[in-house]
């Protein structure tokens, strides 16, 4: 009994001090894209983990206990925002019990205000509509101007959290700039023939992708977000495309490939699957690998 | 719990209820419902939040380079944000037993239990945050009786702390014991249309819930690994196999009216639990649970009640909307229950459920349940004590992540029935307005 009570204590005054012991900052991210992005800017004087993996969609994630865990170790919490994690980050930081990372506190970054998000939903919105986000959608991460807006917010709070390495954070930040727009002019050059292109996605994910490689999208396989297409809704998708001679489809690796199977059997349109997240595939372990990626599967395609 | 047994009254709660959630949400479901000055005001509002927003994006434009002053804006907006939801859960089907004997199988408070039509709750749950230190949430319970009467429960209402140094939690209020896994789930989560027999049988139509406090350590070990010890009240018919209500048998016993005299006539609860990521795609849970409390058979007997659980979640490393996935979960549970102040009897009691569910493609859950529950002597003819098993296979469709069609079939073993055996056949469906309900792990 006695050691037990002992080892009570000690755990107990473990705890207390537990948040301190660590030098560089617990970076926890809700996605491996900002966990990527808060890498480069942080470098080695952050420890920064994902919740998610990029393979799966984070809208659907669940507050699994390991993830409680991580949560209040935290010092800094990136999210997505815009109700990307609506569905179990308010039930996880509840479970967590960390004032540091509570909305409200500098430990708590939401970087879709960092960035001018698209598709805001002006005036009513029903859930008729299906599965979109009022206020504005979430996957703006896919262009990489947002990916310098998103790294420049994460350096200033990470020099407030840390000013000790604050002027790091800021060289760290210019240099994940330059390299990005040089970056952004060779893929730019190397996707001109999607220029203005008429391009089918999969889910209402790829507009800021579309937004920073001018090319169009004009329709879904989902007939309303988030909703599985039927046969119907993929007949009308067939007149549509060979209407207006549409002949590009992209979509995540997580979705189901029979609509796209078909459509192409029907209609020639050629699929390009597309990683969406940094880890969405093998090999892709940084920002700029995710871009490289894309304008890769992007490359061959959509050229008739 | 507290019943309305006059249904005008209630319904009046209710539109009251309604009226306020359409004032303080601005989601346009409710615009139906609202009398005309208000869609005026509410009108007026959205036409000042669409100039807020448009300045917004006008200010952000402006602010580009220096992003961190808009967050700060925003973030004061989200934390004083409230969570309401209504969910409604329906059933309709049929027994091959009549509906007396239906009431003892489907003994819980908000399963199907006669031929026919069944509502079996509907929720309302508001949730946010009260202030830095506290979040609170309360959940109120409407369903209709067997007699066609409206009853409201006050299920829920209770207050968490947000910010305790050292891991430590305290949650107080009106709440459901942490027991299992099980216990704490409101209907609307289930897996199936019904209650589990054992968790029916120790912890009564509705749960094991009370008054009380309780508070909550996470461990600070790698794992997650929480401990959680809570007081509450042990009277009431929601604390079924403590205090209870007067009138009530356990046992051949009939129960007096015991209340507490001092601290040691209260329900005590103790839980561990542990999740360990056993790889990327497969998730554990491992719990256990206790509760010591006095019983009302006599002025100085006791129960004691221990359970154990487990949980098991896998998920391909590619998932659609969470799909597949593959859930297993187990609960047992034993009671002893000392019964009668000369007799003192020892009943002992217990059981298990184990169950399975299957996303084998999105919105697609097919479940399987087996359950087991029985007491040591001969309890034959009681209902709530004899030899009992169930089977269940169900299939559930989630249209959307809003709203969900489910059809089970029970199979049932029963020593008190006189076929010694039950068919049944439920469908469900359910509803859910207002805010994102929390994705269960």
């Amino acid at each position: 009994m006695k050691i037990s009570y002992k080892y009570f204590l000690w755990l107990l005054s473990f705890s207390l001090w537990s948040g301190s012991v660590y030098a560089a900052l617990q970076v926890e991210t809700t996605t491996q894209d900002l966990a990527a992005i808060a890498k480069a800017v942080g470098g080695e004087h952050i420890h920064v983990h994902s919740l998610t993996p990029g393979t799966r969609d984070p809208h659907f994630a669940v507050a699994k206990p390991s993830m409680i865990r991580k949560v209040y170790g935290a010092d800094l919490l990136l999210l997505v925002g815009a109700d990307m994690e609506i569905g179990w980050l308010p039930s996880l930081l509840q479970s967590a019990r960390n004032s540091r990372v509570q909305p409200g506190n500098p430990g708590y970054l939401d970087l879709s205000e960092a960035v001018p998000l698209l598709g805001k939903i002006q005036g009513p919105v029903s859930r008729d509509m299906g599965d979109v986000h009022a206020k504005g959608n979430p996957h703006y991460w896919l262009d990489p101007r947002n990916g310098v807006r998103m790294a420049k917010t994460i350096a200033i709070r990470l020099g407030q959290l840390d000013p000790e390495h604050a002027t790091e954070y800021q060289k760290n930040v210019e240099l994940f700039e330059k390299t990005l727009k040089t970056k952004l002019q060779g893929w730019k050059k190397t996707l001109q023939h999607l220029k203005e292109k008429p391009v089918i996605a999969y889910h209402r994910s790829f507009v800021y992708l579309a937004e920073a490689f001018g090319f169009r999208i004009v329709d879904e396989v989902e007939p309303k977000p988030g909703m599985t297409p039927s046969a119907a809704s993929l007949a009308k998708l067939i007149a549509r495309i060979k209407n207006e001679q549409i002949d590009l489809l992209i979509m995540e690796p997580y979705y189901e490939r029979r609509s796209a199977r078909y459509l192409n059997e029907k209609t020639g349109l050629q699929i390009a699957v597309i990683p969406q997240s940094v880890g969405a595939q093998t090999g892709i372990n940084t920002y700029i690998d995710l871009f490289d990626n894309i304008v890769k599967n992007l490359k061959a395609k959509g050229a008739n | 719990m507290f019943q309305l047994r006059y249904p005008h009254l209630s319904m009046t709660l209710v539109s009251g209820l309604l009226t306020l959630y359409s004032i303080t949400t601005n989601a346009a479901e409710a615009k139906e419902s609202v009398q005309e000055p208000l869609e005026l005001r509410q009108q007026i509002e959205r036409l000042q939040q669409d100039y807020q927003s448009q300045i917004d994006a006008l200010k952000k434009r402006l602010d580009e380079g220096h992003p961190s002053s808009v967050a700060k804006t925003n973030n004061s907006q989200q934390s004083s944000s409230l969570r309401i939801g209504l969910s409604g859960l329906f059933a309709a089907g049929g027994s091959s037993v009549d509906n007396a004997t239906l009431a003892n199988l489907q003994a819980g408070g908000h399963d199907p239990k006669q031929n026919g039509f069944t509502l079996q709750n509907v929720e309302l749950s508001i949730a946010g945050t009260v202030d830095n230190y506290l979040d609170a949430q309360a959940n109120l319970i409407f369903l209709m009786n067997p007699k066609g009467e409206t009853v409201m429960e006050l299920e829920e209402a209770f207050f968490i702390t947000r910010n305790l140094p050292g891991g430590l939690q305290i949650k107080g209020g009106q709440y459901y014991t942490e027991f299992g896994r099980q216990n704490k789930q409101h209907p609307h989560t289930w897996g199936f249309v019904d209650q589990p027999v054992i968790l029916s049988r120790f912890f009564g139509g509705d749960g094991l819930r009370s008054q009380g406090a309780r508070v909550s350590w996470l461990m600070p070990t790698d794992t997650y690994s929480e401990l959680t010890f809570g007081m509450q009240n042990a009277k009431g018919e929601t604390v079924t196999s403590f205090l209870n209500a007067e009138g009530e048998e356990i046992g051949g016993y009939t129960l007096t009216d015991r209340r507490a005299r001092n601290s040691a006539d209260l329900l005590y609860s103790a839980r561990w639990l542990s999740g360990i990521d056993l790889s990327d795609n497969l998730s554990m849970n491992v719990g256990v649970s206790g509760l010591w409390g006095p019983n009302a058979s006599g002025s100085t007997t006791n129960t004691e009640v221990v359970g154990a659980d487990l949980y098991f979640k896998w998920q391909p490393a590619y998932s659609q909307k969470g799909y597949p996935f593959v859930a297993w979960h187990t609960e047992f549970l034993q009671r002893r229950y000392e019964a009668g102040d000369v007799a003192r009897e020892i009943l002992k009691d217990q059981g298990y459920f184990t169950q399975v569910l299957w996303g084998f493609k999105p919105g697609w859950i097919a479940g399987l349940r087996w359950e087991d529950a029985n007491a040591d002597g001969d309890t034959s003819n009681d209902p709530v004590r004899d030899s009992r098993q169930r089977l269940s296979p169900n299939l559930t469709w989630y249209t959307s992540e809003y709203s969900k069609v489910r059809l089970q079939y029970n199979r049932d073993w029963a020593e008190h029935l006189p076929n010694k055996t039950a068919d049944s056949v439920w469908l469900q469906v359910e509803f859910s307005l207002g805010s994102h309900m929390a994705h269960t792990f």
